[in-house]
C-alpha cells in the first residue's frame, strides 16, 4: 500500500486504474466478468509488466494512451499535487490555529487582570492553597 | 386519487408560503396570534403533504398506470413491499417523500415547542417552512409526481432491480431522516441568531433532535454500505463514490457538532464555532442532495439524476448568504470570554477532535470536488478514486481513534500528570500488548498494527471508565458490582451511553481495518464437482439450479462449503433475470461468521458444459460493521431515552454536569 517502488504488483496496478465501463470502480474491483473495459485493461497491464517496466512507467503508459482520467487517483506532480497536499495543509493549519487559540485562552485565564477578582482579603498563598484543594476535589469528583 | 394528490400538493405549497409570511410578521411585530396561525399553518402543511403521499402510495399499490411515476417505477408483478418502497425509488416520489418527512418533523417540533419557546418559535417555523416550501416547489412545479401519461400504460416498467433489495427498504428513509433531522437544530440556531437569544437554549432544546438526526444519518450510511455489499457484488461496501461521500460529510460535521455543543453547555464557550458547525452540517445535507441529483459529478448509484442541480445550488447559496449574514451581524454578541484552566483538559481534546472530524470532512469534500477543480484549472478531466481517499483519510481516521481514547478520560478544566499516569497506565499497556500480539501473530502491515493497538487502547479507556465509576458507586451506595454498573449508566445516561456509542464506532473501525488490509480474493472457473480452497474453507461446485417465477428467473450455482472436512453450509450465488426491465443482476451468497464472511459471486457459466466462474472473497472481521451498528444503536437509545421524573439524586447530578436533568 505504501511503497509504489520498483517491483510492479499486478493488483496494485489494477487498483491504480479506473474501469471505464461506467461501474465507477477500479479495474481491480470491477466484477463484470465480460467487462468490455476491465478485461482488456488487465491484459494490457500484463503485457506492460512483461516489458520489464516499473509501476511508474506502466501508469505513465496508460495515462498517455487513455488520458489522465484513467488513473484512479491524481498523480503527485504539478497541479495534482495540491489534491494530496491540501487536506493535510488544512489540518496542520487548523492544529496551529487551535493551539494558538488554546494558548491565548490559557494566558487570559492566568492573567490576573482578566480573571474574576477573588475575595480581597485572601492572601495569595492561601488562595493558591484553596485552588489546589479545589482542583484535587474536582479531580476526584470528575471520575 | 390523482386529483386529490395534486390538489393536496398545491394546498401544502400555499399553506407553507402563508406560514412563512405569518411567522415572520408575527415574530417581527410580536403578534402572538399571527405566530399561532403560522404554527397551525405548519401543522396543516403536514396534513396536506400526508394526503398527497398517501394518494401516491394508493396509486402505487392499486397499480394506477395512468400515472407516469407509477408506470415508470413499479409493475403488476412487483412484490408489495417493493411497491411501497417505490415511493422513493425515483426522483419525483423521493422528493415527495422528502417533503413528507420534513413536514412531519416540522409538525412535531411545533407541537413540542409552541408553548415552551415562544420567542424562538416564529423563526423556527419560518425556517422549517422555507425549507418545506423549497421542496414543495420542486414537487409542484418541476417534478410533479402525479403527472399522467397521454395513454395509460398497460404494464409498468418496474423498479430498478438493484433497488429491489432488503436494505433499500430502510436505507433511504434512514438517510432522509438524518438529512432532514438536521434542519431542526439549524432552524433553532437561526432563530437564536435572529432573536439574539444566544445562550445555550437552542442547543439544549435541540439536543435530542441532533442526536436523532445523527443516529439516522449513521444508520443510513451503514445500511447503504450493507446494500452496496450485498447488491453490487464486488466484495466491498464503500467505494468513496460521490453519493456515498455526500452522505458521509454531514455525518462528520454533525459528529463534531454533537461533541462541541457539550463545551458550550458546560463552559459557555465556542458559541461561534457551534453556529458554524450546524450551518455547515445543514448546508452539506443540501449540498449532498445537490451532488446526488444534479449529475455534476458522475456516480454509480445516483438513481434520481436530473436537471434539478441549479435549483439546489441556488437554494444552497440562499441558505449560506442568510446564515452567514446573520452570523456576522451577531458576532459581537457571540464572542464569549473563553477561559481555559489548563492546556491538558477535556476542552482541548474536544477542540482537536473537532479539528480532525472537520478535517476529514474537508478531505472528502476536496477529493469529491477535485475533478471539477482540475477541469476548471487545467482543462483536464481526472479521477479521484478510492486509493486517494483511503490514503488521505487513513492517518486522519487513526488520529480520531486515538483522540476517542484520550478525550473522554481527561478531566474537564484541568488534568494533572499524576492523574493521567493513573488513568492511562492500563489503556496504554493494553494498546502496546495488542500491537505486540498482532506482530507476533504475523501481521506485518503496520497500518493494521497501529489500528488494532488503538482499538485496544480505546476499549481499555472505556472499560476503565465503567469500572471506576461502578467502584465509586459501590463505595458510596454499597451496591453489587452489576447493579452499580446499571445504576451508573442509568444515572449518567448521556456520558455512558456516549461510551457505548464509542464502542460501536470502534467496532466499525475493526471492520474497516480487517476488510481493507486482510481481504482474500479468488477468481476461479470450475467444472461440476471441482473444489477450491479459500481462507481455510474448501468450496465445492455441485452444479447449477434453475427456478422461475412471474417476476424473476433465477439461475443458481450450488456451492457446498466445507470447514475442516465437514459440510457447514450450502451457498447459492445467483444470476437473476428480471422480466419487466429485462435486466440481469448478480445476487451474492454469503456465509457469515464472527471472524469473517465468505462471499461468493456467480460470475458466468456455460449452459452446455455447466462450467461456472466463481468470484470468491474472504472478508475478515466485516461482521463488526453490522454488530458495531447495533451497539451504536443501543448506545443512542441509552442517551436519548427520556429521563424519568426528577429523582431525589437530581440535586447532585447537575453539579456533575452529566445532566440527565437537562433534557
Amino acid at each position: 500500500m505504501l511503497n509504489a517502488a520498483a517491483e510492479p504488483s499486478f493488483q496494485h496496478l489494477e487498483e491504480s486504474l479506473t474501469c471505464q465501463c461506467g461501474c465507477g470502480l477500479t479495474v481491480h474491483s470491477c466484477n463484470h466478468l465480460q467487462c468490455p473495459s476491465a478485461l482488456p485493461l488487465r491484459e494490457e497491464i500484463r503485457e506492460q509488466m512483461k516489458l520489464g517496466k516499473d509501476e511508474e512507467q506502466i501508469l505513465a503508459h496508460f495515462a498517455d494512451k487513455y488520458g489522465e482520467k484513467i488513473l484512479s487517483a491524481p498523480t503527485t506532480t504539478g497541479f495534482n499535487l495540491t489534491a494530496w497536499v491540501t487536506p493535510f495543509v488544512v489540518v496542520a493549519a487548523g492544529m496551529l490555529f487551535v493551539s494558538f487559540t488554546l494558548l491565548r485562552w490559557r494566558r487570559r485565564t492566568v492573567d490576573p487582570a482578566t480573571t474574576t477578582p477573588g475575595p480581597a482579603q485572601t492572601s495569595s498563598s492561601a488562595r493558591a492553597e484553596h485552588e489546589k484543594t479545589l482542583d484535587r476535589e474536582l479531580e476526584d469528583f470528575d471520575l | 386519487m390523482i386529483e386529490v394528490g395534486q390538489q393536496a400538493i398545491l394546498i401544502g405549497w400555499l399553506l407553507a408560503a402563508y406560514s412563512i409570511v405569518m411567522a415572520i410578521t408575527g415574530g417581527w411585530l410580536r403578534r402572538r396570534d399571527f405566530v399561532a396561525s403560522a404554527e397551525n399553518g405548519a401543522l396543516a402543511v403536514w396534513a396536506a403533504v400526508t394526503v398527497a403521499s398517501a394518494s401516491m402510495l394508493y396509486a402505487l399499490v392499486t397499480r394506477d398506470f395512468r400515472i407516469e411515476y407509477v408506470a415508470a417505477y413499479s409493475s403488476s408483478t412487483l412484490p408489495i413491499n417493493y411497491t411501497i418502497t417505490a415511493l422513493w425509488g425515483g426522483q419525483k416520489g423521493s422528493l415527495l417523500f422528502w417533503a413528507l418527512i420534513l413536514t412531519t418533523i416540522s409538525a412535531v417540533v411545533v407541537l413540542q415547542n409552541r408553548h415552551r419557546h415562544r420567542e424562538l418559535m416564529p423563526w423556527v417555523v419560518a425556517v422549517l417552512m422555507t425549507i418545506s416550501l423549497f421542496f414543495l416547489s420542486l414537487v409542484f412545479f418541476i417534478t410533479p409526481p402525479f403527472e399522467t401519461l397521454a395513454v395509460p400504460a398497460r404494464e409498468g416498467r418496474d423498479l430498478n432491480p438493484l433497488l429491489q433489495n432488503y436494505w433499500m427498504q430502510i436505507h433511504p428513509p434512514s438517510l432522509y431522516l438524518g438529512f432532514v433531522g438536521m434542519s431542526v437544530p439549524f432552524a433553532f440556531a437561526i432563530a437564536a441568531l435572529v432573536t439574539g437569544k444566544l445562550d445555550s437554549t437552542w442547543i439544549r432544546t435541540t439536543r435530542r433532535w441532533t442526536l436523532f438526526a445523527w443516529f439516522f444519518l449513521s444508520l443510513g450510511n451503514l445500511f447503504g454500505a450493507l446494500w452496496a455489499y450485498e447488491v453490487l457484488g464486488w466484495g466491498g461496501y464503500w467505494a468513496w463514490d460521490p453519493v456515498e461521500n455526500a452522505a458521509f460529510m454531514p455525518w462528520l460535521t454533525g459528529t463534531a457538532f454533537l461533541h462541541s455543543v457539550m463545551i458550550q453547555e458546560k463552559k459557555n464557550m465556542l458559541k461561534i464555532w457551534n453556529m458554524v458547525l450546524i450551518i455547515t452540517t445543514f448546508a452539506l445535507t443540501i449540498f449532498g442532495t445537490f451532488l446526488t441529483r444534479s449529475g455534476v459529478i458522475s456516480s454509480v448509484h445516483s438513481f434520481t439524476q436530473s436537471g434539478l442541480g441549479p435549483f439546489f445550488l441556488w437554494f444552497l447559496a440562499f441558505i449560506l448568504v442568510v446564515s452567514i449574514g446573520l452570523l456576522v451581524l451577531r458576532l459581537p454578541m457571540l464572542r464569549s470570554e473563553n477561559e481555559l484552566d489548563s492546556l491538558l483538559s477535556r476542552e482541548s481534546t474536544f477542540l482537536f477532535n473537532n479539528l480532525i472530524l472537520v478535517g476529514i470532512a474537508f478531505a472528502v469534500f476536496w477529493g469529491t470536488m477535485f475533478p471539477v477543480i482540475s477541469e476548471a484549472v487545467r482543462g483536464v478531466k481526472i479521477t479521484v478514486g478510492p486509493p486517494f481517499f483511503n490514503k488521505v483519510n487513513a492517518p486522519l481516521g487513526l488520529m480520531l481513534l486515538f483522540l476517542m481514547g484520550v478525550g473522554p478520560v481527561i478531566a474537564w478544566r484541568r488534568a494533572s500528570w499524576a492523574h493521567l499516569k493513573k488513568t492511562f497506565a492500563f489503556p496504554v499497556s493494553s494498546g502496546l500488548i495488542a500491537g505486540a500480539a498482532c506482530f507476533i501473530g504475523g501481521i506485518r502491515n503496520y497500518w493494521a498494527i497501529v489500528s488494532f493497538s488503538l482499538v485496544a487502547f480505546v476499549l481499555a479507556t472505556i472499560t476503565v471508565e465503567f469500572y471506576r465509576g461502578a467502584r465509586a458507586r459501590q463505595a458510596m451506595v454499597g451496591d453489587s458490582f452489576l447493579r452499580a454498573i446499571t445504576q451508573l449508566v442509568a444515572k449518567n445516561r448521556r456520558r455512558y451511553g456516549g461510551y457505548i456509542i464509542h464502542v460501536g464506532i470502534v467496532m466499525i473501525f475493526v471492520a474497516i481495518t480487517g476488510t481493507s488490509v486482510f481481504r482474500i480474493e479468488k477468481q476461479i472457473t470450475l467444472n461440476q464437482g471441482e473444489t477450491f480452497e479459500i481462507g481455510g474453507y474448501d468450496v465445492r461446485y455441485v452444479g447449477l439450479e434453475e427456478r422461475d417465477t412471474l417476476h424473476i428467473a433465477y439461475l443458481m450455482a450450488v456451492m457446498e462449503v466445507f470447514d475442516g472436512g465437514n459440510l457447514v453450509e450450502t451457498l447459492r450465488p445467483e444470476k437473476r433475470f428480471y422480466k419487466k426491465p429485462e435486466q440481469p443482476t448478480t445476487e451474492v451468497a454469503i456465509r457469515s461468521t464472527l471472524g469473517s464472511d465468505l462471499y461468493l459471486v456467480l460470475g458466468s457459466y456455460d449452459a452446455e458444459t455447466r462450467m461456472a466462474t466463481i468470484l470468491a472473497y474472504l472478508n475478515p472481521l466485516i461482521g463488526f460493521l453490522y454488530w458495531g451498528g447495533l451497539v451504536l444503536t443501543l448506545g443512542t437509545f441509552v442517551v436519548i431515552w427520556p429521563a424519568p421524573a426528577a429523582a431525589p439524586a437530581a440535586a447532585y447530578s447537575p453539579a456533575r454536569g452529566e445532566a440527565e436533568s437537562r433534557s
